[in-house]
C-alpha cells in the first residue's frame, strides 16, 4: 500500500538552515542587532552573493525580517526562525 | 528554601517541553512559599527581568555571539554566570537546581563558588537524542556526564531515562530520583466553539482531525505517520492531518508529503500560540505521537487533560505514561502500519474512544499535576540539604 521505501533516507542538515543558525548564534535576533551582508560575511566567512541567496529564501519562509538603517539593509533572524534554529538544539 | 532555577528555556522562549517543566515547577514551588528564581536566557520583547506569579524570572543576554553552536553555549554559560550574581545579590540560595547539560557550566561554576548544592534533572540525553556520531556528539555527551557527576542529585522523568543515564553515565541508582512530568489541567477547562476552531484549521464538521504535536526532528518519527496517511485515509476518506511545530526536517517532511497524492489533506502549521494549541487539541479526533525517542513525551500528557485519544509509540517514557487499551492505544515504533491500525482503532469505535478519553482524563487530573511534581521535587532538596 505505501509509496514510500522501508528504510527512510535520513535528510541532511539544509545549508540555509546550518545559514540561518550561524546568524542566530551570532547574536542577530532582533532589529537593534540586525547585521549587514558585509558583517555576515565577516563572521560566516561566507560570500555575500552565498549570502544574498541564503537571506533571500529565509526572508520568503519568514525566519529572517530585514530592517534599512542608514542605507544599508539588516538582516537579523525572526522569531519563528529562533524556535526553528533553538530545536535542533534542545 | 531559596531555590534557583537555571535553565536556557523558559517562557516565552519554547522549544521542547523543558520550558513547560520549569514554568510548571517554579509556579508550583513558588505557590509552597518557597522563594524562587528562574535564570534563563533572554527572547525578543520579554523584560530582562520580570516577576510571574510569585516568583522572578532573570532573563541573560549573550553580548557576544559565535557561529559556532558550542561556543556559542560556553559563551551564553559566561552571561548566564553573570546574570546568577546578579540575582544572588538579592537572594542567598540554599541551592541551585540546572536543566539539562546546556547550563552545566553555569551551575557548576556557581555550586563550586558559592559552595551550594547542584541538583540536576535530565530531560534526555544526547546518546538518546542523536547518537554520538561526531566530535560535538562526543563533547555533548562528556558534558551530560559531568553535570551528572558534580551534582548531589540527578532527577529524571521516567524509570525509562533512569535506566538509560545509570547504563550509559554509569551511575549509582541511589544517585538518580525518578519524578515524572507534570501538566496544567486547569487550561483545558475552557469552553471552545469546536466547530470554529476546526474550520480556521481547514477541517469541516464531517472530517476526522488527526493531530502531532511536537518538534519536527527525527527522533519526533513524524516521518512514520506520513507515510501511515495513505492506510489511514483508505479507511477514513474524511481524514485530515494537522501537524504542529517547527524544526529543521521541516522542508524534508513537505517534500516527503509532497510524493505522496494525499498532500491536500496534510496542514503543516508550524509554531501556534498556547492558546490555540489548546482550542486545536480540544477539538481534534485523535492525537498521534510516533516517536522513536521519548524521555517523557509531555504531549501525551496534554492530549489526555484535554480529552482526546492519544497514540502512541511504545518507547521510552511513553510507555509509562499511557496503559494500552486503557488510556492510549500504543503502536509500534518506526512502523507505518501499526500506526495506521492505531488510528483505525480508535476512530472505528466510538464506545472504546471515549472509554479511553474518560480514564486518560481521570489519570492526568489525579496523577500528573505540577504541584505533585513540586512536592516530589521538594523531597529531594531536602534530602540534598540534610533536611529530609
Amino acid at each position: 500500500m505505501s509509496r514510500y521505501p522501508s528504510v527512510m533516507p535520513r535528510p541532511e542538515l539544509p545549508e540555509e538552515f546550518q545559514f540561518l543558525c550561524m546568524l542566530h548564534n551570532v547574536g542577530a535576533i532582533s532589529p537593534e542587532r540586525a547585521l549587514n551582508i558585509s558583517e555576515i560575511s565577516k563572521w560566516t566567512n561566507k560570500e555575500s552573493s552565498a549570502i544574498k541567496n541564503y537571506l533571500g529564501r529565509l526572508h520568503e519562509l519568514g525566519y529572517v525580517h530585514s530592517s534599512k538603517k542608514n542605507e544599508s539593509e539588516k538582516y537579523h533572524v525572526s522569531i519563528t526562525g529562533i524556535r526553528k534554529v533553538l530545536t535542533l538544539y534542545s | 528554601m531559596r531555590i534557583c532555577l537555571l535553565s536556557w528555556e523558559f517562557p516565552p522562549r519554547i522549544v521542547g517541553g523543558i520550558s513547560r517543566h520549569v514554568f510548571g515547577l517554579a509556579k508550583s514551588l513558588a505557590k509552597m512559599k518557597n522563594e524562587v528564581v528562574v535564570v534563563t536566557l533572554d527572547f525578543p520583547g520579554v523584560p530582562d527581568y520580570e516577576e510571574i506569579e510569585d516568583f522572578k524570572v532573570y532573563r541573560s543576554r549573550t553580548e557576544v555571539g559565535h557561529p559556532n553552536f558550542l561556543t556559542w553555549a560556553f559563551l551564553f554559560n559566561h552571561f548566564l554566570e553573570k546574570e546568577l550574581a546578579k540575582a544572588h545579590k538579592d537572594v542567598d540560595f540554599d541551592l541551585i537546581h540546572i536543566h539539562d547539560w546546556l547550563v552545566a557550566p553555569a551551575g557548576v561554576s556557581f555550586q563550586h563558588l558559592m559552595n551550594k548544592p547542584l541538583i540536576c534533572t535530565m530531560h534526555s540525553t544526547e546518546h538518546g537524542r542523536s547518537g554520538l556520531h561526531n566530535p560535538d556528539s562526543y563533547m555533548i555527551d562528556g558534558m551530560e556526564w559531568w553535570a551528572c557527576y558534580e551534582s548531589s542529585k540527578v532527577i529524571v522523568t521516567s524509570q525509562s531515562m533512569k535506566g538509560e543515564i545509570c547504563g550509559h553515565f554509569n551511575l549509582s541508582g541511589e544517585k538518580v530520583d525518578v519524578i515524572a512530568n507534570g501538566v496544567d489541567s486547569e487550561k483545558y477547562d475552557i469552553n471552545i466553539d469546536r466547530r470554529d476552531v476546526r474550520r480556521s484549521f481547514g477541517v469541516k464538521d464531517h472530517e476526522k482531525l488527526i493531530l502531532f504535536v511536537g518538534r519536527l526532528v527525527p527522533q519526533k518519527g513524524v516521518e512514520y505517520l506520513i507515510q501511515a496517511i495513505p492506510r489511514i485515509s483508505g479507511r477514513f476518506p474524511e481524514a485530515k492531518f494537522i501537524i504542529v511545530g517547527e524544526g529543521w526536517m521541516r522542508s524534508h517532511l513537505e517534500w516527503l508529503a509532497d510524493q505522496s497524492d494525499q498532500r491536500w489533506r496534510i496542514n503543516f502549521t508550524g509554531f501556534i500560540s498556547d492558546n490555540d494549541l489548546i482550542a486545536l487539541t480540544k477539538s481534534a479526533d485523535v492525537m498521534v505521537i510516533p516517536s522513536v525517542y521519548e524521555p517523557f513525551g509531555i504531549v501525551a500528557l496534554e492530549g489526555m487533560a484535554a480529552g482526546v485519544p492519544v497514540v502512541a509509540s511504545q518507547v521510552g517514557g511513553l510507555a509509562e505514561v499511557i496503559e494500552h487499551n486503557k488510556t492510549g492505544v500504543y503502536a509500534y515504533s518506526r512502523n507505518p502500519d501499526s500506526i495506521g491500525w492505531g488510528v483505525e482503532r480508535v476512530l472505528s469505535d466510538p464506545g472504546y474512544r471515549d472509554w479511553l478519553v474518560k480514564n486518560g482524563y481521570e489519570k492526568v487530573r489525579t496523577q500528573f499535576s505540577w504541584t505533585a511534581v513540586a512536592e516530589h521535587t521538594m523531597d529531594v532538596y531536602k534530602r540534598v540539604l540534610g533536611e529530609g
